[in-house]
């Protein structure tokens, strides 16, 4: 059974129908990468599925459990949490109290501040700095380490490249091994597409709030991924 | 020597003034939310004072446990019944409800307990005094400062290491984010209102023993906390404890200097600061934010 199932999901900003009768699933300790142009609703979809949107239509299941009209506060206790896009530290916090408010979710699990410290030791450096002198690859690693701290099921993560350096692209991208290895199934949101299809085992492309194209990535060509992402041609 | 006294008199005032600002500052930082209604609230505790004062034991001043205690779960009520179900990215809504309910909590004290001046009775403390540098110093003045600025720290040091403290801070600076990780923020709003509250509550009490009030002060209390919130620089924490003691001072000296000119020269101070540092002396003094 899927741990995560969205069910033909409409979400609306006011008149604007910003994504349109998505179906998606992700399996236990999968990795799914959603890919799509800027605006194409990706975000929007993560923040249905996180209930940080309400305007929404249709179904998600989480662990067999419908979570569609759930309070967002209460879908994180189930274990459902993301890295938002932009990371949005709390900006006046220290690194250390950024990574205990992730904590307060009361969910028990392997993610403690020292297994944070761990994965990231750097952060242990810098856990009495305030958040917001950080620079941007320290940032996305608080934002990822706050996330795990609540011990999720099910991790979604909204563009966490976006801006980085390669090099520590390449050393967050490494640590979700040992975040699948605890057992959480991770979605990523990648404007990068060879990125995503490299760290994931599902991809679904996203156009104009529509699912274009999904597959295995190894399976799929290149071409028609592209012609996905951009809409050059009509794909069902 | 006579102005050093007036000074220090203003100073003590300020204290108090900067009290009746945090309840005001401390509900903006955190929520965002201008609650009109807090000059009535702290009139509204004033009479709540009055009431239970000669139940106190020990000491009336001590009354202000109980009162800070109701307003307290007033607060929470209030953010859940009324408030939290007007919240959204526009203002207008809440600024409406509390402007609503102050008129509502005015008319109703005034139809309750009439219109007449009354005054919180601390008995003989009111004209204990002692020498200090020279200086005649009222101890019932000096004990509000002291509460004041306890009052300060507490919150200050129970922000900064508290479990529910970190948590105000955080939705204080982003209430999307905390629900992924699992916080209902409405109840971290209700719990941020009924603190705002209760602070606002206790200088409504210690405002009636210094001087007196009627049901129609809370114009007054509001506007001051209003000045010293933006003097203080919006939400900036001990910039608000500046500000308070800025418009004291300045009350106090100009009173000795036009005796009829009430708090005019205050609102004057606050104007002009207000033009020439839009964003409160915080900003000129680069004190410490409020979200720190
Ligand atoms: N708060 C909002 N109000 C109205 N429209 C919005 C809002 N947020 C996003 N949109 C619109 O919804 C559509 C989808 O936006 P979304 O942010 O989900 O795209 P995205 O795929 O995440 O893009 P990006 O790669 O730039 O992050 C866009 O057309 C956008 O303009
Ligand atoms: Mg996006």
């Amino acid at each position: 059974m899927s741990l995560l199932k969205v069910d033909e999901l409409d979400v609306f900003y006011g008149d604007f129908h910003a994504v349109r009768g998505v179906s998606l699933k992700v399996d236990e300790a999968q990795t799914v990468a959603i890919i799509g142009a800027n605006g194409a609703g990706k975000s929007t979809l993560l923040q249905a599925i996180t209930g940080l949107n309400m305007q929404k239509r249709g179904a998600v299941t989480f662990d067999g459990k419908d979570i569609g009209r759930m309070r967002a506060d209460l879908i994180a206790r189930n274990g459902v949490t993301m890295v938002p896009e932009g990371r949005r530290l709390f900006g006046s916090l220290s690194v250390e109290d950024n990574l205990l408010v992730g904590g307060s979710s009361g969910r028990k699990g392997p993610w403690t501040l020292e297994a944070v410290y761990r994965l990231f030791p750097r952060l242990g450096e810098l856990r009495k700095m305030q958040s917001s002198t950080l620079s941007g690859g320290q940032q996305q690693m608080v934002a990822l380490g706050r996330a795990l701290m609540t011990n999720p099921r099910l991790l979604l993560c909204d563009e966490i490249s976006l801006g980085l350096a390669p090099k520590i692209i390449g050393d967050i991208y490494r640590c979700f091994d040992a975040i699948r290895e605890s057992g959480v199934s991770i979605v990523i949101i990648e404007q990068n597409v060879a990125q995503a299809c490299n760290a994931s085992q599902h991809v679904y492309c996203l156009l104009e709030g529509r699912i274009s194209l999904e597959g295995d990535p190894r399976k799929l060509a290149m071409d028609d991924i592209t012609a996905a992402y951009f809409g050059t041609e009509q794909h069902a | 020597m006579i102005w050093l006294e007036t000074i220090a008199n203003g100073i003590l005032l300020g204290g108090l003034y900067a009290l009746i600002g945090l309840g005001l500052g401390f509900a903006f930082g955190v929520m965002r939310v201008v609650n009109v209604a807090q000059g009535d609230f702290i009139v509204a505790a004033a009479f709540i004072g009055l009431y239970l004062y000669p139940w106190t034991p020990l000491h009336p001043i001590l009354v202000i446990v109980p009162v800070a205690l109701i307003a307290f779960g007033i607060g929470i009520l209030l953010q859940r019944v009324l408030i939290n179900r007007v919240l959204g990215h526009d203002q207008i809504p809440q600024i409406l409800l509390t402007f609503g309910l102050a008129i509502v909590l005015r008319n109703g004290m005034v139809s309750w307990f009439g219109a007449n001046s009354q005054s919180i009775n601390v008995g003989n403390m009111r004209f204990w005094g002692f020498d200090f540098l020279g200086m005649r110093l009222g101890v019932l003045p000096v004990l509000v400062l002291v509460i004041a600025i306890m009052l300060f720290a507490a919150l200050r040091f129970w922000l900064n290491t508290s479990r529910m403290g970190r948590i105000i801070r955080a939705t204080a600076d982003d209430h999307q984010v905390v629900q992924l990780l699992g916080v209902n923020y409405r109840n971290v709003y209700a719990i941020a209102m009924g603190i705002a509250l209760a602070l606002s509550a206790v200088a409504g009490v210690l405002l009636a023993m210094r001087g007196s009030f009627t049901p129609y002060s809370g114009a007054d209390r509001l506007l001051i906390a209003f000045e010293v919130v933006v003097i203080g620089g919006l939400g900036s924490f001990w910039g608000m404890f500046i500000g308070g003691i800025v418009l004291g001072v300045t009350q106090l000296v100009a009173l000795k200097l036009d005796p009829a000119g009430g708090l005019m020269y205050g609102h004057i101070v606050f104007f002009i600061i207000l033009i020439l540092s839009p964003k409160g002396l915080s900003s000129i003094l680069t004190i410490k934010a409020f979200r720190k």
